[in-house]
C-alpha cells in the first residue's frame, strides 16, 4: 500500500508541478515575434489614422481641447465634471474608480475636443464630488478664452486652495 | 516537488508586486506637457495600446518638448507591458547610447534586467542589474532586491538570494512579499530551520487584506508540504490546518492534511479531510486523488466493505471524468475552445489584454476543463496575444468603415471650396488691399509733413476749419467796406476771434499730432495684418486645393495599409489559436493519461480487495468444514 501512497502523492505533486512548468515554458517564439511585429505595425497605422482623423475633424485653426487634471488631497473624491462652451454643453463626464486613480496619480484627461472660430468664447465648468464626511461639493468657474489661429489648449485643474483646503478650479490656457 | 511548487509561488509573487513598482517609477514630479499627462492617464488605467497611440501621436506633433527623454522611457515601458519585448529592449538599448542622465540610465538598466529575466537570460539579467545604482527610495530598493533574489534563485544561488532579501528594506506593503520569498530561498538553500521560522511567522500573521491572506495560505501550504516531504507529519498537519477553508488552496491543504494523518497511522482521522473533498463538486486534481485516498484509508482500517464501495465510486467517477475529458478534447479539436476564448474579446473599453473574468460556459461541452486550462500562465500569455490580435482586427475594421466617411468629408470640402473659390478669387482680384495701402500712404505722408512743418491748422477739426474759413471770409468782406470806425471795430473783432481760434488749435497741436501719428500707425498695422491675411487667403486658395489631393493620397495609402494588415492579423490569430489548441490538447491528454493511471490503480486495488475477501471467505469455510 505504500506504493499506492507514493503514486498518489506523486500524482498530487504533478498538479502544482505542471503549473510551475507552464510558468517558465517559452511560447512558440515565431508566433510571439509575429504578434509583436503586427502590434508595432498596427500602432503606427493607428497613429497615422488618428492624425488624419484629427486633421479632418478638428483642423488646427479651429481646434480647441479642454483637459482635466487633479491635485487634491485624499479627502476629496471627484464624481463628475460638466463643461459648457458658449452656453452649449459639450461634456458631462462621470468618473470610474480607475479613471480617478489615474487622475490622482498625475494623469491628464482630454475631456473635450471641438472646433471654435477665432475670437472670444465663454467656457463654464462645474465639478461635483464628495469631501470629508461624504459632504457634497459643487464648484464652478467661468472664463473667457481667446481662440487664435493655432490649436487652443485649456487645462482645468482641480486643486486644494491653501486658505481653506477645499478643492477649486484653476484654469490655465496653454 | 515542493521545491518546484515554491518556485512557482515565488515567480507569481514577484510578478504581482513588480507591476506596482514599475508604475511608481515612471510618474513625473510635474506634468509639463498636457499630452504627456494624457498618455499617463491611459497608462495608469493599464490601457497600454491607447497610451502608446497617444504617445506616438504627441511625439509626431512635437507636443512633448519637456518630457522628451521620459516619454522615450515610458514608451519602452509601455511596449514591455503590451508584450512587445523586442521593441522595448531595442528602445532601451538605444536610449543608453544617447547622453541620458544618471537617473534615467538606472531606470533603463532596471527595465533591461526585467526583460532579460522574463526571457530566462538570467546571467545577463544579473549583469545588467549590477549596473543599477542603489536607489534612495525604499520601495524601489525593495523591488530591486526582489528582482535580484529571483535572478539568483533561478541561477540556483538560493543562499545569496536569501541574504539579499534579508538586507532589503521592507517598506509598508512589501514586507510580506520579501518575507515569503526569503523563506522560500532559505528552504531551497537547505536552511530548513530558518526558512520554516520565517514562513511560520508569516503563516500566523492576521490580515484583513485578501491578498495577504492568500499569501499566508500559500506560505502555510508550501511549508506543510515541505514538512510532509521530510516526514514531519505532525508539524505538517499544523501548517496545513492554518490554510483557510474558503481560500483557493483549500483542496490541496485538505488532501495534504489527510496524508499527514496517515503518516502516523491515523487513517480514521485522514478520512475527515478526504471525505470533505469528495463532497465538493470540484474536479480538480486533489478531489480526483481523494477518490483513491478514501478507499485506501478504509482498507487500512480494515473496512473492506466501505473500501470496495468507494473504489467502485472512484471507478465511476474516473469513467465519467474520462468521458468529459474526451468531450473536452473533441471540443478543443473542433474549435470550441477558440469560440470560448472569443467571448468578451471585443470590449469597447479595453484594448484586448488579459482575460480577467472566466468566460461563460454555456453551450460549450465540458467547458470547465477548458476554464481550468485557461488559468495556466502560459495559456494566459498566448490567450493575451490572441485577444490583443482580436482587438487590433476589430479596430482596423472600424477604421476601414470610417475611411469612406473621410473620403466624403474631403469631397464635401472640395465642393464647398469650388463654390466659394470664384468669389474669393474675384475679391482678391479687386486688390482692395492695394487701395487701402495707397490711401494709408497718403495720410502717413501728410502727418509726416505736418510733423516737419509744424502747421497746427493742418490738424484742425472739421468744425474748426469751417470756423477759420468763415472768419477769413468775414475779414475779407470787411476789408472791402469803407473805412468807418464801426467796420474797423468789426475787423478787429474778427481778427481777435481768428487769433483765439488759432490759439486754441495751436495749444492742442502736440496732443493732436501725437494722436494722429498713433492712429496712422495703428491703421498701418491693421492694413499690414489685412495684407498678410490677403496673402494667406491667396496662398490658401492654392494650398487647400493641393491639400485635398494630399488627403486623397493619404486616405488611400492608409486604406491600403489596413487592407494589407487585416489578413496578416487573421493569420496571426489563426496561429495563436492553433497554438492555444495545441497547448490545451497537450494538457487535456496529460490529464487523460493521469486519470487512466488512477483508474488502473483503483481497479487493481478493488480486484485485490475482492481477492482478499474471497480468500478470507474461503479460509472461513475451510475452517468451518
Amino acid at each position: 500500500m505504500k506504493a499506492l501512497y507514493r503514486i498518489i502523492l506523486a500524482g498530487l505533486m504533478i498538479w502544482p508541478l505542471l503549473l510551475a512548468a507552464e510558468a517558465k515554458a517559452p511560447a512558440e517564439s515565431g508566433i510571439r515575434e509575429d504578434v509583436q511585429t503586427l502590434k508595432q505595425q498596427v500602432l503606427e497605422l493607428n497613429r497615422d489614422l488618428f492624425l488624419l482623423e484629427e486633421e479632418l475633424l478638428f483642423p488646427s485653426n479651429t481646434q480647441v481641447s479642454v483637459f482635466l487634471s487633479m491635485n487634491v488631497g485624499e479627502f476629496f473624491k471627484l464624481d463628475s465634471v460638466k463643461l459648457k462652451i458658449d452656453g452649449k454643453e459639450v461634456a458631462d463626464y462621470l468618473y470610474t474608480e480607475r479613471e480617478l486613480d489615474a487622475l490622482v496619480r498625475g494623469g491628464v484627461q482630454r475631456i473635450h475636443i471641438g472646433n471654435l472660430r477665432t475670437g472670444d468664447h465663454e467656457l463654464v465648468a462645474f465639478f461635483i464630488g464628495k469631501g470629508p464626511h461624504g459632504r457634497d461639493y459643487k464648484r464652478g468657474t467661468t472664463m473667457t478664452i481667446k481662440k487664435g489661429l493655432g490649436p487652443k489648449y485649456v487645462e482645468l485643474k482641480i486643486v486644494d486652495q491653501t486658505k481653506n483646503y477645499q478643492p477649486e478650479f484653476e484654469v490655465k490656457e496653454w | 516537488m515542493p521545491k518546484l511548487a515554491l518556485q512557482f509561488l515565488s515567480f507569481w509573487i514577484w510578478l504581482a508586486v513588480s507591476v506596482n513598482g514599475f508604475a511608481v517609477s515612471v510618474k513625473p514630479h510635474e506634468v509639463r506637457d498636457l499630452q504627456y499627462g494624457e498618455v499617463l492617464f491611459h497608462f495608469y488605467q493599464d490601457d497600454y495600446f491607447t497610451a502608446i497611440t497617444h504617445l506616438l501621436v504627441a511625439r509626431k506633433q512635437n507636443h512633448l518638448p519637456h518630457h522628451r527623454q521620459e516619454a522615450e522611457l515610458l514608451l519602452g515601458g509601455l511596449q514591455l507591458s503590451y508584450g512587445m519585448l523586442d521593441q522595448a529592449e531595442a528602445r532601451f538599448n538605444r536610449l543608453l547610447d544617447k547622453d541620458t542622465d544618471r537617473k534615467l540610465r538606472n531606470r533603463i538598466w532596471f527595465y533591461l534586467t526585467k526583460i532579460s529575466y522574463q526571457r530566462g537570460r538570467h546571467e545577463q539579467a544579473f549583469n545588467t542589474l549590477q549596473k543599477i545604482e542603489k536607489p534612495k527610495d525604499k520601495k524601489v530598493r525593495a523591488e530591486l532586491a526582489l528582482l535580484n533574489a529571483n535572478i539568483h534563485m533561478e541561477m540556483g544561488e538560493n543562499a545569496e538570494a536569501a541574504e539579499i532579501l534579508r538586507k532589503a528594506p521592507a517598506p509598508a506593503g512589501w514586507e510580506e512579499f520579501l518575507r515569503i520569498n526569503r523563506g522560500i530561498a532559505l528552504l531551497r538553500a537547505g536552511d530548513i530551520k530558518k526558512g520554516r521560522a520565517i514562513l511560520d511567522k508569516l503563516g500566523k500573521k492576521r490580515s484583513g487584506d485578501e491578498e495577504l491572506r492568500a499569501l499566508r495560505d500559500r506560505a502555510n501550504l508550501g511549508l506543510g508540504y515541505e514538512l510532509l516531504r521530510n516526514g514531519e507529519a505532525v508539524q505538517a498537519r499544523k501548517y496545513l490546518n492554518r490554510v483557510r477553508l474558503q481560500g483557493p488552496f483549500m483542496q490541496a491543504a485538505l488532501l495534504g492534511a489527510g496524508w499527514a494523518d496517515t503518516e502516523h497511522g491515523d487513517y480514521e482521522q485522514a478520512l475527515t479531510p478526504w471525505l470533505a473533498l469528495l463532497k465538493l463538486s470540484s474536479h480538480d486534481a486533489p478531489v480526483q486523488e481523494a477518490h483513491l485516498a478514501v478507499p485506501y484509508a478504509f482498507n487500512k482500517i480494515g473496512d473492506s466493505k466501505r473500501s470496495n464501495y468507494f473504489y467502485k465510486q472512484a471507478l465511476e467517477f474516473f469513467d465519467k471524468e474520462q468521458q468529459y475529458l474526451g468531450e473536452a478534447i473533441q471540443a478543443a479539436h473542433s474549435g470550441a475552445l477558440v469560440s470560448l476564448l472569443s467571448q468578451r474579446s471585443i470590449d469597447a473599453n479595453s484594448s484586448g489584454g488579459w482575460l480577467n473574468e472566466h468566460p461563460t460556459l454555456e453551450n460549450v461541452p465540458s467547458g470547465r476543463y477548458l476554464v481550468d486550462i485557461l488559468s495556466g500562465h502560459q495559456f494566459q500569455e498566448s490567450l493575451k496575444d490572441y485577444r490583443d490580435l482580436g482587438y487590433l482586427k476589430h479596430l482596423l475594421q472600424t477604421w476601414l468603415e470610417n475611411i469612406g466617411l473621410y473620403y466624403d468629408m474631403v469631397e464635401a470640402r472640395r465642393l464647398a471650396y469650388e463654390q466659394r473659390a470664384p468669389l474669393v478669387r474675384k475679391r482678391l482680384g479687386e486688390n482692395e488691399i492695394a487701395a487701402l495701402q495707397k490711401s494709408w500712404q497718403h495720410y502717413n505722408t501728410l502727418i509726416q509733413d505736418d510733423s516737419r512743418n509744424n502747421d497746427p491748422l493742418n490738424l484742425a477739426t472739421g468744425k474748426e476749419k469751417q470756423q477759420w474759413k468763415t472768419l477769413q471770409q468775414t475779414q475779407e468782406k470787411l476789408a472791402a467796406l469803407p473805412e468807418q470806425p464801426r467796420f474797423i471795430k468789426m475787423q478787429d473783432k474778427a481778427r481777435w476771434l481768428q487769433g483765439v481760434l488759432y490759439w486754441q488749435i495751436q495749444s492742442d497741436y502736440k496732443v493732436r499730432l501725437w494722436d494722429a501719428e498713433k492712429q496712422v500707425k495703428e491703421l498701418g498695422n491693421m492694413i499690414g495684418e489685412a495684407a498678410r491675411n490677403h496673402q494667406q487667403v491667396a496662398t490658401a486658395l492654392v494650398d487647400v486645393k493641393a491639400g485635398f489631393d494630399g488627403f486623397d493620397t493619404r486616405i488611400e495609402t492608409l486604406r491600403t495599409r489596413i487592407l494589407s494588415l487585416l489578413p496578416r492579423i487573421d493569420i496571426g490569430r489563426a496561429n495563436a489559436s492553433g497554438h492555444l489548441q495545441e497547448l490545451a490538447l497537450k494538457e487535456l491528454e496529460t490529464r487523460q493519461q493521469r486519470l487512466a493511471s488512477y483508474r488502473t490503480q483503483a481497479r487493481y486495488a478493488l480486484a485485490r480487495s475482492y481477492d482478499q475477501v474471497a480468500r478470507q471467505n474461503r479460509n472461513e469455510s475451510e475452517e468451518a468444514q
